[in-house]
């Protein structure tokens, strides 16, 4: 394919998925500049390995990989060996033998949690909840269920012990779980 | 305190732990002989499983239509216009 071809396809491609791509990024990493910069990068990528492209695949679900990929390294590039500190709103889970105090006891949340994902509002309330990490926190937790690497591959592109990885992780899991729990489960 | 016996501080961190790592032998008694006595634990359990499998299914998700849908006309003249 010729140069202006290629060119006409990808302008067209741009025409069609810009939108719904940059709308992706912004979802994922709730940044103007980044997720612009995110889908140009993809848009670069496509024009320089259009080779590889199959005309049999669906430009759509090439792209977004392309994008998927590129969203991913953001989180990696930007993670900076987190220092575990006490999180405020952790301190009084437990009382000082180390039992959940009466008020923050775990209760059962039910078991329909199958089709929570399905009710928009409560999407909302777990992005709100993921939102309100530490910044560090957020990021191991989409590194950790963003894509099917697994812990040992996670800490070596971090550059993070396996023990540091799972205690970052438990802590953001209990500061969900509250946040969760008075967001939603109490309401 | 006897060495078995855990704190639910100490249990929930083997829960989050055990969903990443394979925790030891001991570890595994001694996680299982708290959650069988503490109701606490046992709904943390639960809970951490169902939140794996939210986050998961959420961050995961692929279904770009799924999320709000933003119109970023500038952006796509200036990826346009340096093609």
């Amino acid at each position: 394919m010729d140069s202006s071809n290629l060119t006409s396809v990808i302008k067209h491609w741009v025409e069609l998925y810009s939108d719904s791509m940059y709308s992706w990024a912004f979802y994922k990493t709730s940044n103007k500049e980044v997720s612009e910069d995110l889908v140009q990068d993809t848009f670069m990528v496509a024009v320089q390995t259009f080779d590889t492209f199959k005309r049999k695949s669906d430009p759509k679900t090439w792209l977004f990989a392309i994008l998927n990929h590129k969203i991913y390294d953001h989180y990696r590039k930007n993670f900076r060996s987190p220092i575990l500190i006490e999180n405020a709103s952790l301190q009084n889970l437990f009382d000082s033998n180390g039992s959940w105090t009466p008020e923050e006891k775990p209760q059962l949340w039910g078991d329909d949690t199958e089709h929570l994902l399905d009710d928009t509002e409560f999407q909302k309330t777990l992005k709100l909840c993921i939102g309100r990490l530490p910044e560090n926190w957020s990021m191991a937790i989409h590194f950790k269920y963003l894509d099917e690497r697994n812990s040992e591959q996670i800490c070596q592109e971090l550059g993070i012990a396996t023990t540091n990885l799972w205690q970052i992780l438990h802590r953001a899991k209990l500061q969900l779980r509250k946040c969760l729990e008075l967001n939603w489960f109490k309401k | 305190m006897h060495t078995l016996m855990l704190s639910c501080r100490k249990a929930s961190e083997l829960i989050d732990k055990k969903s990443m790592v394979k925790l030891s032998f001991k570890e595994n008694i001694q996680l299982h002989l708290h959650t069988s006595m503490c109701a606490g634990c046992k709904a943390y359990q639960k809970q951490s499983k169902v939140l794996d499998h939210l986050l998961q299914k959420h961050l995961r998700s692929n279904d770009p239509l799924g999320v709000p849908q933003v119109i970023n006309n500038d952006l796509k003249n200036e990826i346009i216009s340096k093609l």
